[in-house]
């Protein structure tokens, strides 16, 4: 796993996230994308490195912070963009925007804007892929804040009971929109979730990609061979304001020296060279996606009540 | 549409099949075993229907209508769940979308008030959300509590909760024939999700069915007229249906009045136009649905004849319905909370008379007393 083949693809992958994001940063006061977005900038590694092991048949099921884990799972760009822009050329014709990116067709699940919601519905994907030996893993991705939520219990423990090949992938950037985890939880994520009998992995790093691919190899080999459900939290940072844009370390209730810190370790900020070297050829990309989504037409009249039964 | 009449009068029959004078027999059936009969026959006819839900697998078997298929099938076909309906919802709904079709059962519809985040924010909106490229293939089966002391949190008749969401089917099964009609077909042919409210007061009742009627591959999300008449139209769902037929049948015998009964049956959706066509014949309306009449099927169905062709009614509308509370427990509050014959026999003879003193005589039953006297509860 760690050789610098694999490092530079996966630091490929993180930058193109990171580089699309930024755009999005770029185009959002000119109002072409009316969508709250919510971005991954910082958590890039966590969808590079939990992707890289799975097929397209395994299937992922994300939360409303999903530009990265669409991407990663191998989403295409172009309706991705169409999708930010209303297009009907979205990969949910318009009907998604940011928060509830789908690519079936490479298992991107869905994405839900209501915390927790989807968790269970990795595992529901997994009963049904035991049931009907598909031989598939399912991943769960959820933040910190959804272990709050009494589904996420409910799924833990019916996965368990059940022994179901799903991944529970905590993506613990500590924060719930503006209120740190130990302002909410009384338990320890990691502890508490071994307590359903999962085992279960902590990775601290959640900025090296190659080490959360390696982890999540291993997890993922365990869960198709034995059936049976892992548990892994991933600590990361989210550099940018809950929701939109900006960042907003001024408003007083972050701190600061934490970012500062994470970013020392962040590949994207230090490999600039290596940055320098991707950048022209994803900018290409990413002008093309937006020609291809600016040129796209709004979806009419007779998308408006359809796919509702 | 449909415009057949259908054999929906509960019988107090022990034989099995009586004849109906044609080629074809008709038989009879309860709404308990109908719903065995479909479990069982979703779980043969289709290797990826599972059953899931508390106590399905259990001596038990909701009611009668899941015993012994997990014996047959096996406990991960027919699967008893944690106490969990949020949880189980949303694993339904992933089921559903990796090849599976669930039938999840609540033998309360008050318990899937836990689950409504994964019904209303998910399974209604999976498909159009995300522009058409998932299905939820799968049918949530409710029951409604009445009699007995069920009381404020076993009695409650949610459908007008989920009709009004769009993305979901909701249907109200109103005697074994429609359970019949709608559930085999439903499973096999329609991919979206689907919400059933089975009434709990009718599963002990004895219904005639007509092959016949079967043939004719009735719409599962259809409205059905279950008698004709020319003197009053009666919008009923559910228990109320049968309410319906036996007060139709008081008053034609005592008074020669001909009602027309339609069976709303799929709530969400219903066959308006079958509807307004009774209602320009007849003139005048009652609405009798099992719940309140506020923001409700009552609410709707006005809604429906006020926008379309409100110069048609002779009279205003009358709706039967629960009273504005929860449903106390005591039984002498609990018979003024539902609406009963005797009110429901008044209000038809004073639409069709045209005022109160219609002289016309009222059943001296109780509201379906003499049906469902065997419910002995408990629960």
């Amino acid at each position: 796993m760690n050789s610098p083949e694999i490092f530079e693809r996966l630091f490929f992958q993180a930058l193109r996230i990171r580089l699309v994001e930024e755009r999005i940063i770029e185009l959002y006061p000119s109002d072409a994308i009316q969508s709250p977005v919510h971005l991954s900038i910082g958590q890039e590694a966590v969808a590079v490195g939990a992707c890289e092991p799975l097929t397209n048949q395994d299937l992922v099921f994300c939360t409303y912070r999903s530009h990265a884990f669409y991407l990663a799972k191998g989403g295409n760009l172009n309706e991705m963009f169409a999708e930010l822009y209303g297009k009907i050329t979205g990969c949910a014709r318009g009907k998604a925007g940011s928060m509830h990116l789908a690519a079936p067709e490479v298992g991107l699940m869905g994405a839900s804007a209501v915390v927790a919601s989807t968790i269970p519905h990795a595992v529901g994907a997994a009963l049904a892929a035991k049931r009907l030996n598909k031989k598939q893993v399912i991943v769960g991705v959820f933040g910190d804040g959804a272990t709050e939520e009494g589904v996420y219990h409910e799924s833990l423990n019916f996965a368990a009971l059940h022994r179901l090949p799903v991944v529970f992938l905590c993506e613990n950037n500590g924060l719930a929109v503006h209120s740190y985890q130990k302002a909410r939880q009384s338990f320890e994520i990691s502890g508490h979730a071994q307590s359903y009998g999962l085992p279960v992995h902590h990775i601290t790093e959640g900025y090296d990609f190659v080490k959360v691919a390696g982890v999540m190899s291993e997890i993922i080999d365990h869960v198709r061979t034995d059936q049976a459900p892992a548990f892994v939290e991933i600590q990361t940072c989210r550099y940018k304001e809950h929701v939109g844009p900006g960042e907003d370390f001024s408003c007083g209730y972050r701190n600061i020296e934490e970012f500062q810190e994470w970013k020392q370790h962040d590949p994207l900020e230090q490999f600039p060279k290596l940055v320098e070297t991707f950048r022209p050829m994803i900018l290409k990309e990413i002008d093309a996606a937006i020609d291809f989504a600016e040129r796209s037409p709004f979806p009419s009249i007779e998308e408006l009540l359809c796919d509702v039964v | 549409m449909s415009c057949n009449t259908a054999m929906t009068l509960p019988v107090n029959c022990d034989d099995d099949v009586v004849s109906n004078g044609a080629d074809t027999e008709v038989q009879v059936i309860s709404y308990r075993d109908a719903l065995h009969r479909t479990m069982h026959e979703a779980l043969r006819l289709h290797d990826s229907v599972i059953i899931i839900g508390q106590g399905v697998d259990d001596h038990k078997g909701i009611f009668g209508s899941t015993i012994g298929l997990a014996q047959e099938f096996g406990l991960d076909r027919v699967m008893d769940t944690p106490l969990a309906e949020e949880g189980m919802t949303g694993v339904a709904i992933g089921a559903a979308l990796n090849g599976l079709y669930p039938i999840q059962t609540h033998i309360r519809a008050d318990f899937s008030l836990l689950a409504m985040n994964q019904i209303i924010n998910l399974a209604a909106k999976y498909k159009y959300m995300f522009g058409g490229r998932f299905e939820v293939p799968m049918l949530i089966r409710m029951i409604v509590g009445r009699s007995w002391g069920q009381g404020a949190q076993h009695s409650q008749s949610l459908q007008s909760l989920f009709a009004h969401i769009p993305g979901l089917k909701v249907v109200m099964p109103s005697s074994s024939q429609t359970i019949l009609d709608t559930y085999p077909s439903v499973i096999a042919e329609y991919r979206g999700p689907v919400i059933s409210f089975e009434h709990r007061l009718m599963y002990d009742l004895n219904f005639q069915i007509d092959p016949l009627l079967t043939k004719q591959k009735r719409d599962p999300f259809g409205s059905y007229v279950v008698r004709q008449g020319n003197d009053i139209t009666i919008v009923a769902t559910s228990i109320m249906v049968l309410e319906a037929m036996r007060v139709a049948d008081h008053l034609a015998k005592v008074a020669g009045i001909q009602c027309e009964v339609i069976d709303l049956h799929c709530v969400s959706n219903p066959d308006w136009n079958l509807m307004m066509q009774s209602v320009e014949k007849t003139g005048r309306l009652v609405v009798a649905d099992t719940s309140w009449r506020e923001y409700g099927v009552c609410a709707e169905v006005c809604r429906v004849v006020a926008e379309r062709n409100p110069g048609c009614l002779r009279k205003p509308v009358v709706s039967l319905a629960m009273q504005p509370a929860p449903c106390p427990t005591a039984k002498s509050l609990e018979d003024m909370f539902y609406p009963d014959l005797r009110q429901f026999a008044n209000a038809i003879a004073t639409l069709v008379h045209g005022n109160e003193e219609h002289g016309i005589q009222l059943p001296d039953t109780q509201s379906m007393a003499d049906v469902y006297k065997r419910f002995k509860g408990p629960f």
